[in-house]
């Protein structure tokens, strides 16, 4: 069914003279089965790619434009242009001879050439092995495009390689950040020739929804040659099998005479990046220097409008003085929300005995009640902490929250500490330090909480405040040797316009005009290095600055001569679920040593939630645990509702259809994770790919009420932003009475009493309740470990005291409890989802009008949720502008890998695969 | 005389050569099919329709020539005689067993032997020594990759592989004792004059056929090339067609093993009912003995590929008991049992 003929109308593109045959290059035509069936033509030009350079000079290959000509032409040029006969065929009849020529014979070099070149576009084209690797949200959608509703493997591209050695395909499935970049552009250097990149999604293409965060590439292209962009937030697999075929046609028009990576000299590797104050690619450290040391950003942020700095809040709520709006107007002073630390807490009087137990017990002036909160001097915190936990009636000894904002007059930390015995009486504990950087200090609360360890890292990294008696305190989601404090109020991020959106540079535009982040930069690229900075020289990009693992306590440096050595796990790795990483330290295959590595991930949500208007932050809560996003929407409606208080009471209708959304996203989220734990003790993808044939059905639901698969953004403030179509129930109620249950049993049937499963799991991996309690995990760990916690339950929200359902737990807190819980859970839900909609009644579904602004009235809120994960906390500070002051998100993924190297030590490699498997953890949340 | 059968074999060598090869290419698409048919999926189906070529049929040799043309990468810091050495090991001692598999009926009277080395007397003992070489390439690739995920697999790998030979070696004994010969086509007519093997030694069988999924790396054994924990375990470093080689000698190696297990336990190329003996040696009679060996063994061969995309995995540990605290002891009791069974009944039988 091919035709190869060598078109007589193709441009002299290559034009070399001295070889005849290769004046022009050969152009073919091949006929490719579309998904659908029918045969379509595809006319690709012989490959002329060019090696170019880009606007700021850094070398790139350039792919000519495909140009296609119409049969039609063709044909007639080529009546014109009889194509040079070799001299021995004349004695053959004309037609025949064209015919031959057209399709059988090689009559010239060009023609030997052109079916050289079929063989060997061919050989490439059919066998595009991908690297195994996704960065975000857009790498859940290439794994679907694995599964049997898309089936990449009819492409013969389904052999993921975990190597980069033996991959011919880098697929960049998601935001690119600059953590990960040197790992990227490292990988990408390990893949031999030819290799090609797909820059899969909006971020990977070009930065995405995350483009204006510090610490976000602005495109995978800054850095590597890109073949195929696909578009798309993210791409549906139907779109990547599109770029997959696009970069066949690509391939069909490249040559083996063109192909660059046989010609000498050609250097095709690209320089890793550097880690530095910055992420800095040592192609343009030279310019970057010479505008730094011109203090060009310095100059350009004098002229910006700065956020706005509050007061922190005062025992006496005054009204904060009116802030002047850039007009010199005074501004309105914002409405004052109710001062409660979460819609369901301790309430005011325990609060008030409280404060007066602990000052009694621990000397006046131990607790002060601020904004329903409790005020305690640093120097008293570790001891008020341990009264709490220890001699409190109120056993306080779950801390599930803590995090940190930045005021005029000082930084508070707070922490939210709840009970798991007299679970629903949540507190707030706020403690002061100095504003300004680096100042700041506090006792850590490591060793009263374990849970503290990694927040009061993330507080170090994002803000600069110090805690004392941390035993490892080192910046967690940026790198050491980052110059800045990103979440403080006076950082400016590269691509810093105005404190709020819309940005005016974004409104007018004018026709036919639009300014691009990168015109804003001096640097024209997402960069910003302090004007100080002189060290050049010393940038490297073999540096590896966030993985310098810090060594586990008694261990002797020198046994690593003899029988220790250290594994780096991720970021690129197969077990790992996105890109994390463990440097693990292993004596044989047991390991005694394990530290997390984050951060490979991190788009700078918080930072970016400050400037969202409230509303525009929907969409970027579904990108934090990607597989959960109508269970994040709901969170931080929450959060927000609480504070705008009854006048965003969602009406009945809208309750309803948030807990069935909610159940439905919880029976995904652990669809997949059982499916993907699976597949980490081995059992290579069935089991996976059975379990997201069912998430497959929810996700259809899903875009049938929102209009997306996976990044749904349906929830709004004081209900949801359209009702249900018609019909949609109708299939929802098929899918929950008949379907779930079934598939549950099946994947229950299957894989519970699985010999080889008993074996991996139990006793593997174990966390007592004393130790998930102390470590602040939530969600199913906790509850495996047989503490019955569930926010549902204890916390009430929505309308969940209305539904019958058990809070199943465990018993030996081992990986088959956290398998076991699961399968128990989905139960549970389908439980609720069956009583939820036969009990839907009809009407509105949204408090109020639906408009684009806002009003949220000033004050602090804390928004919580039973997510599949755990515990979503959303923490809000607001100050009656459009947008949050301060915004936070309690992850319980990134929390309960604080418990990560407490279940691991002493287990083998396997079992740590296993074991985090069994958090069930998503980057786009530990990192956010 | 001589340089006839010198001819032929040389012949046959070639023909061998050539059919494995191409068969453990199209192995690796069946592979494919069959993890999509595990998993619900269609499998490769595009390759080979420009061609009007149905099923993808063309995807081993698309794999083949981009194999063949990709760049081969040896880093700068392995240790390279070694690293290039590694995967000829491994191709070449999966092939040089195939000298005395038989593929059909040998033996005096029949048209042609159907084996390299015909009635090579201690043919298994070779065939086991020959396969226990291939360990050697494994383990040199992890050393001279210089990589710790392929040192970590290496060194697995070469503990699996020692463990398992021993139930493996000794679960055969059993069968070897019944048929009183090392040589397999002597096992294959014992077993069509008197029972298939895998009815008298239903334990050895067991043990045989569990071994040679760990004997051929696969799952749920697959422990030295884990993904999920090594990455490439030790053939992470190895690229194009290097890494190509590996590939074809693990299924070159599930071909033997499925040889061994068709012939020692199922009864080679006997069916009941057919009439077949050793000695029947007409054309017909022929092409039904190969057809019918070949068929048993892509049984085989199917059924270790179902079991890949089934089961979990084993840890490190847990496979080592159970090489040395189930399997060894339950081949030595096995061997025991038949050897004081074969004695009685000779002595009291005859
Ligand atoms: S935000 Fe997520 S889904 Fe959207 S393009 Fe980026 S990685 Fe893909």
């Amino acid at each position: 069914m091919t035709s190869r003929n060598a078109a007589p109308d193709a441009p002299a593109a290559g034009g070399r003279a001295g070889h005849p045959w290769r004046k022009r290059p050969a152009r073919f035509s091949m006929s490719v089965m579309d998904a659908a069936g029918p045969v379509f033509r595809v006319e690709s030009p012989a490959a002329p790619l060019r090696r170019g350079r880009d606007a700021i000079g850094r070398p790139v290959r350039i792919a000519a434009p495909i140009v296609r000509t119409p049969p039609s032409i063709r044909r007639l040029a080529m009546t014109n242009q009889p194509p040079v006969r070799p001299e021995w065929t004349t004695t053959i009849d004309p037609i025949l001879q064209k015919e031959l020529e057209r399709y059988v014979l090689v009559t010239n070099w060009e023609k030997l050439l052109g079916m050289v070149d079929v063989v060997y576009n061919w050989g490439r084209r059919s066998s595009l092995w991908p690297l195994g690797f996704g960065l975000a949200c857009c790498a859940i959608e290439m794994i679907c495009t694995a599964s049997s509703r898309f089936d990449i493997a009819r492409f013969g591209a389904e052999v993921f390689r975990g190597s980069p050695r033996q991959a011919d395909l880098m697929i960049v499935s998601g935001t690119v950040t600059k953590t990960m970049m040197p790992l990227i552009a490292r990988l990408y250097d390990q893949m031999p020739e030819p290799k090609y990149v797909m820059a899969m999604g909006a971020c990977a293409s070009g930065g995405g929804p995350f483009k204006e965060g510090y610490n976000v590439v602005s495109g995978v292209d800054k850095h590597l040659p890109v073949d195929v962009y696909v578009p798309g937030c993210p791409p549906t697999p139907q779109a990547l099998l599109n770029g997959l075929i696009a970069l066949q046609r690509k391939i069909d028009g490249e040559t083996i005479v063109q192909a660059p990576w046989y010609r000498g000299g050609v250097e095709r590797d690209v320089p890793i990046p550097a880690l530095g104050p910055d992420l800095v690619d040592l192609r343009t450290v030279e310019l970057a220097a010479e505008r730094t040391a011109q203090g060009l950003i310095e100059k350009r942020e004098a002229g910006l409008e700065k956020p706005r700095l509050i007061p922190a809040p005062t025992a006496d709520p005054v009204d904060p003085p009116p802030a002047e709006a850039p007009s010199g107007k005074p501004v309105k002073k914002p409405k004052q929300a109710v001062a409660r630390p979460s819609a369901v807490w301790l309430g005011d009087a325990g609060l008030a005995e409280l404060a007066d137990r602990l000052n009694a017990e621990l000397g006046a002036g131990t607790a002060a009640i601020v904004q329903a909160g409790l005020l305690i001097p640093a120097e008293k915190l570790v001891d008020a902490a341990r009264f709490l936990r220890d001699r409190n009636p109120i056993r306080y000894d779950y801390l599930a929250s803590l995090q940190s904002v930045h005021y005029q007059d000082c930084i508070e930390v707070n922490y939210h500490l709840d009970s798991t015995s007299r679970p629903g009486s949540l507190i707030l504990l706020r403690v002061r330090v100095a504003e300004a950087e680096g100042e700041g200090e506090l006792p850590s609360l490591y060793h009263v909480y374990r849970g503290a360890d990694l927040q009061e890292r993330e507080v170090y990294d994002m803000m600069g405040v110090r805690f004392v008696g941390h035993p490892e305190l080192k910046r967690i989601l940026m790198w050491e040797g980052f110059a800045y404090h990103p979440l403080r109020k006076d950082y400016l991020e590269p691509y810093y316009e105005a404190p709020t959106k819309v940005f005016a540079s974004r409104v007018d535009e004018g026709f036919g005009r639009h300014v691009r982040a990168e015109e804003l930069n001096p640097h024209g690229t997402n960069l910003k290095i302090p004007q100080g900075f002189k060290d050049w020289a010393s940038l490297s990009g073999s540096n590896d600055p966030k993985g310098e693992a810090p060594l586990p306590g008694g261990v002797q440096v020198e046994e690593l001569e003899s029988d220790q050595f250290q594994v780096s796990m991720g970021p690129q790795h197969p077990s790992t679920h996105g890109v994390f990483r463990m440097n693990v330290r292993l004596d044989g295959e047991t390991i005694v040593g394990l530290k997390p590595v984050m951060g490979y991930m991190h788009r700078n949500h918080e930072k970016i939630g400050e400037r969202n208007t409230f509303l525009m932050n929907f969409p970027f809560t579904d990108r934090l645990d990607y597989l959960t996003s109508m269970g994040n929407n709901f969170g931080y409606a929450l959060a927000i509702e609480q504070l705008m208080g009854d006048e965003a009471k969602p009406p009945e209708r809208a309750e309803y259809i948030r807990v069935i959304m909610a159940e439905l996203t919880r029976v995904a989220s652990h669809m997949w994770s059982v499916g993907f734990l699976l597949n980490d003790l081995g059992a290579f993808f069935t089991p996976a790919l059975y379990a997201i044939e069912e998430r497959e059905l929810i996700l259809d639901l899903f875009e049938w009420a929102s209009g997306s698969r996976m990044m749904c953004n349906y929830f709004r403030f004081g209900g949801v932003a359209a009702d249900l179509p018609p019909g949609w129930l109708d299939r929802c109620r098929a899918i929950v009475e008949d379907r779930l249950d079934r598939k549950i049993d099946e994947l229950d049937r299957y894989l519970s009493g699985n010999e080889i499963l008993l074996d991996r799991t139990k006793g593997v991996g174990v966390l007592s309740a004393e130790d998930a309690v102390g470590y602040s995990t939530g969600g199913p760990v906790l509850r495996a470990s047989g503490v019955a916690y569930d926010v549902r339950r204890a916390a009430p929200y929505g309308i969940y005291d209305r539904f019958e359902f058990a809070v199943p737990t465990g018993r030996a807190g081992d990986l088959y409890d956290r398998y076991y819980i699961r399968i128990l859970e989905m139960r549970e839900s389908v439980r609720i989802l069956k009583q939820a909609v036969r009990k839907i009644p009809e009407g509105p579904v949204l408090a109020g009008k639906k408009s684009y602004q806002i009003k949220v009235p000033a004050g602090e809120a804390y928004g919580r949720v039973e997510n599949p994960k755990g515990e979503l906390g959303f923490y809000v500070v607001a100050d009656g502008s459009a947008a949050a002051y301060r915004y936070h998100v309690r992850s319980p993924s990134f929390i309960n890998l604080t418990a990560l190297e407490r279940m691991c030590l002493g287990r083998t490699i396997a079992d740590v695969v296993g074991i985090l498997g069994s958090l069930d953890i998503v980057l786009g949340e530990v990192d956010r | 005389m001589t340089l006839w059968v010198l001819i032929g074999i040389v012949i046959k060598i070639l023909m061998i050569v050539g059919i494995t090869q191409g068969t453990v290419a199209y192995l690796i698409l069946v592979e494919r099919k069959i993890a999509a048919y595990a998993q619900d999926r269609i499998g490769p189906n595009r390759c080979g329709a420009q061609f009007g070529l149905p099923a993808a049929l063309l995807q081993p040799l698309a794999d083949g020539a981009k194999m063949l043309l990709k760049e081969d990468v040896v880093p700068k810091y392995v240790t390279k005689p070694l690293y290039i050495l590694a995967p000829w090991i491994a191709i070449v001692t999966a092939m040089i067993g195939f000298a005395v598999v038989p593929f059909g009926p040998v033996g005096p009277n029949q048209l042609i032997d159907f084996q390299i080395a015909p009635n090579v007397d201690m043919g298994l003992l070779y065939v086991l020594a020959v396969g226990s070489l291939a360990v050697y390439g494994v383990i040199l690739a992890g050393w001279a990759s210089n990589n710790k995920y392929a040192f970590i697999g290496g060194l697995r790998s070469s503990a699996q592989l020692i463990s398992y030979e021993l139930p493996l070696g000794m679960s055969i004994l059993g069968m070897l004792l019944l048929a009183g010969s090392l040589d397999m086509n002597q096992v294959i007519a014992w077993q069509s004059q008197n029972a298939w093997g895998v009815l008298v030694q239903p334990l050895g069988f067991i043990l045989f056929f569990t071994s040679a999924f760990a004997e051929t790396n696969r799952l749920p054994f697959d422990l030295p090339e884990s993904e999920q924990e090594l990455v490439g375990g030790f053939h992470t470093e190895y690229s194009a067609m290097k890494f190509g080689m590996f590939f074809l000698g693990e299924y070159l190696h599930i071909i033997t093993v499925s040889f061994i297990t068709v012939i020692l336990f199922w009864g080679g190329w006997h069916l009941p009912f057919l009439g077949l003996t050793p000695e029947s040696s007409g054309l017909i009679d022929t092409l039904l003995k190969v057809g019918i060996i070949t068929g048993k063994v892509f049984l085989a061969i199917l059924f270790i590929m179902w079991i890949r995309w089934t089961l979990p995995r084993f840890r490190y540990d847990q496979l080592m008991d159970l090489a040395w605290k189930s399997m060894i002891p339950l081949a030595l009791i096995n061997l025991v049992a038949t050897a004081g069974i074969v004695q009685l009944v000779r002595t009291y039988w005859n």
